[in-house]
């Protein structure tokens, strides 16, 4: 309906083709020195341990973390761990990043109720939303409820501030030619607001896989009996570090999964 | 050519903050009737509120005296009763050249086959076929300006506003639009007032030039152009014809552009 597609013309397609090919070339040799990075900061962190310099029980050991995975994943307990933390963070992105662009987007239309909501929007920002935790459990309980809840407050409110930046950065003529061509504001809000914010509203969902992974982690750390959270702070009270590395290194793979997806839908979205 | 005029302004002037201490008279009687097939240019020194008068004409201002008519009928508000086309193209980059051409139609509400139909036709006419599914980010600065004239176009608007449309454009680029356009308004029977800085371009172009003094803007002088035939662009500009009236009109805003220079 609004248009987008993946059509051009042979020149461009040319020109694209030739770039791509120089930049494989490149991030080839990217993933070289990225794997090299990787792979000797593990091993310089095996040999400290090994000769003691630094103590295994601070600091854990790559080989330990990695006996702790095949562990943890021989009887399913990290999968389903994995699998907890995604889908409550997916829940929570889903819900707050859909609520706060709505909202966002939807403010374009009334400035004097932009302007009211000004300040309120101004506060709720600057509280850590951690400490709403407590205020959340008491709501929704604890478990899958909670994390998604602090999850989804999260990013609601980082869509609503920057999606709603969006609209206001859209060109102010474009507005004024809807107008001299008779549009009503609501028009106007639809056919070039709305499509002319969605670079903001992509932009700020990278963002917010983020956040929506720091509200379920914080929900599990509080009141949760599954998940990645709950994995590390529970080994962290053990003084059983490698199962924390686990943890974390898993949060690691997931949002390098969750930026994946979103920057391949971002690029549907180019014009 | 004595048909009634497709749009008059009547004593029309503007000021802004009256009866404070920032008050300021943008401009003052402005006084002119525009007919179908006809181009007026207006011409004038920075600041002598062009554009505002733009924005009055088009119903997005209400003028504080005067009033503007369209077919007899008094301006009240924007009614896409006019056409605007501006220096920048103002195409919305996520759709392609045909629906950007389509837009104003859409927001009339006329079925979508029928507006497809309309802008088809104009595209194809008017030398963009085989572009119609190009985004504007492919094109370049000529062809967007020729789809958001398009786009103009295809309203079917009685009165068509350039302001200063052609003054992003390279030279050989802005010689060449310039004389399609106004070929088209005459094939289209439009009515075109165009806002320029470039006097050669205001009298290629049109059937009469309005100067405008410095603010408060005042019409200062009224030429009728008469170039006889002459439709090319280079011929054109060395009729005698041509360079008289330019200089005419340099001298009258000579004294302003001193200052603003």
């Amino acid at each position: 309906m609004l248009g987008y597609g993946a059509d051009m013309d042979a020149g461009t397609a040319t020109n694209h083709a030739v770039s791509s090919a120089r930049e494989r070339v490149g991030s080839r040799l990217v993933l070289v020195y990225q794997s090299i990075l990787i792979v000797g900061l593990f091993v310089l962190w095996e040999v400290l341990v090994r000769i003691k310099v630094l103590p295994v029980y601070l600091y854990g050991q790559p080989s330990g973390i990695l006996a702790k995975t095949q562990f943890l994943l021989a009887d399913g307990e990290l999968l389903s761990h994995v699998g907890a933390t995604a889908f409550a963070s997916i829940v929570g992105f889903l819900v707050g990043t859909t609520l706060g662009s709505v909202s966002g987007l939807l403010m374009w239309l009334s400035k004097t109720v932009a302007l009211v909501l000004r300040p309120v929007i101004v506060a709720i920002n600057g509280v850590p939303k951690i400490a709403l935790a407590p205020l959340i459990v008491v709501w929704v309980g604890v478990g899958l409820g909670a994390k998604v809840a602090i999850a989804a407050s999260l990013t609601f409110i980082v869509s609503l501030i920057s999606v709603y930046q969006g609209t206001q950065e859209v060109d102010e003529d474009l507005v004024k030619l809807m107008k001299s061509l008779g549009a009503r504001p609501f028009t106007i809000w639809r056919k070039v607001i709305v499509p002319g914010s969605t670079p903001w509203i992509l932009s700020t969902m990278r963002l917010n896989i983020g956040f929506a992974m720091i509200g379920a982690v914080v929900g599990e750390y509080i009141s949760s009996k599954v998940g990645l959270g709950f994995l590390i702070y529970n080994a962290g009270a053990l003084y059983d570090l490698n199962s924390v590395f686990v943890g974390i290194f898993c949060l690691m793979a997931l949002a390098l999964v969750f930026d994946a997806m979103l920057s391949r839908a971002e690029a549907r979205f180019k014009w | 050519m004595v048909s009634a005029p497709v749009l008059e302004a009547q004593q029309v002037g503007m000021t802004f903050d009256r009866g404070t201490s920032r008050e300021v008279i943008a401009f003052r009687d402005i006084t002119f009737a525009l007919r179908q097939g006809e181009i007026i240019s207006i011409v004038g020194p920075s600041g002598c509120g062009k554009s505002t008068l733009f924005n009055v004409i088009a119903g997005l201002l209400r003028p504080t005296t005067g009033c503007v008519k369209v077919d007899g009928v008094e301006v009240d508000g924007a009614r896409g009763h006019v056409g605007y086309m501006l220096q920048k193209d103002l195409l919305l980059p996520w759709r392609s050249v045909l629906d950007n051409v389509m837009l104003g139609l859409e927001v009339r509400g006329i079925a979508p086959a029928e507006a497809r139909q309309r802008a088809l036709s104009l595209i194809q006419r008017y030398g963009l076929a085989g572009f119609e599914s190009a985004r504007p980010k492919a094109l370049s600065g000529g062809m967007r300006q020729r789809v958001a004239f398009m786009r103009t176009l295809a309203l079917d608007p009685q009165a068509i506003l350039l302001d200063e449309p052609f003054s992003a454009l390279d030279f050989q680029t802005r010689l060449i639009l310039q004389g399609d356009v106004k070929r088209i308004i005459r094939e289209q029977h439009k009515a075109a007032i165009l806002v320029t800085h470039d006097i050669g371009e205001a009298i290629a172009m049109s059937d009469r030039v309005l100067v405008l003094s410095r603010r408060p803007g005042t019409i200062k002088a009224i030429h009728d152009i008469d170039l006889g035939s002459l439709t090319d662009p280079g011929a054109m500009r060395r009729s005698p014809a041509f360079n008289e009236t330019f200089d005419m009109i340099w001298r009258e805003m000579d004294g302003h552009t001193q200052m603003t220079a």
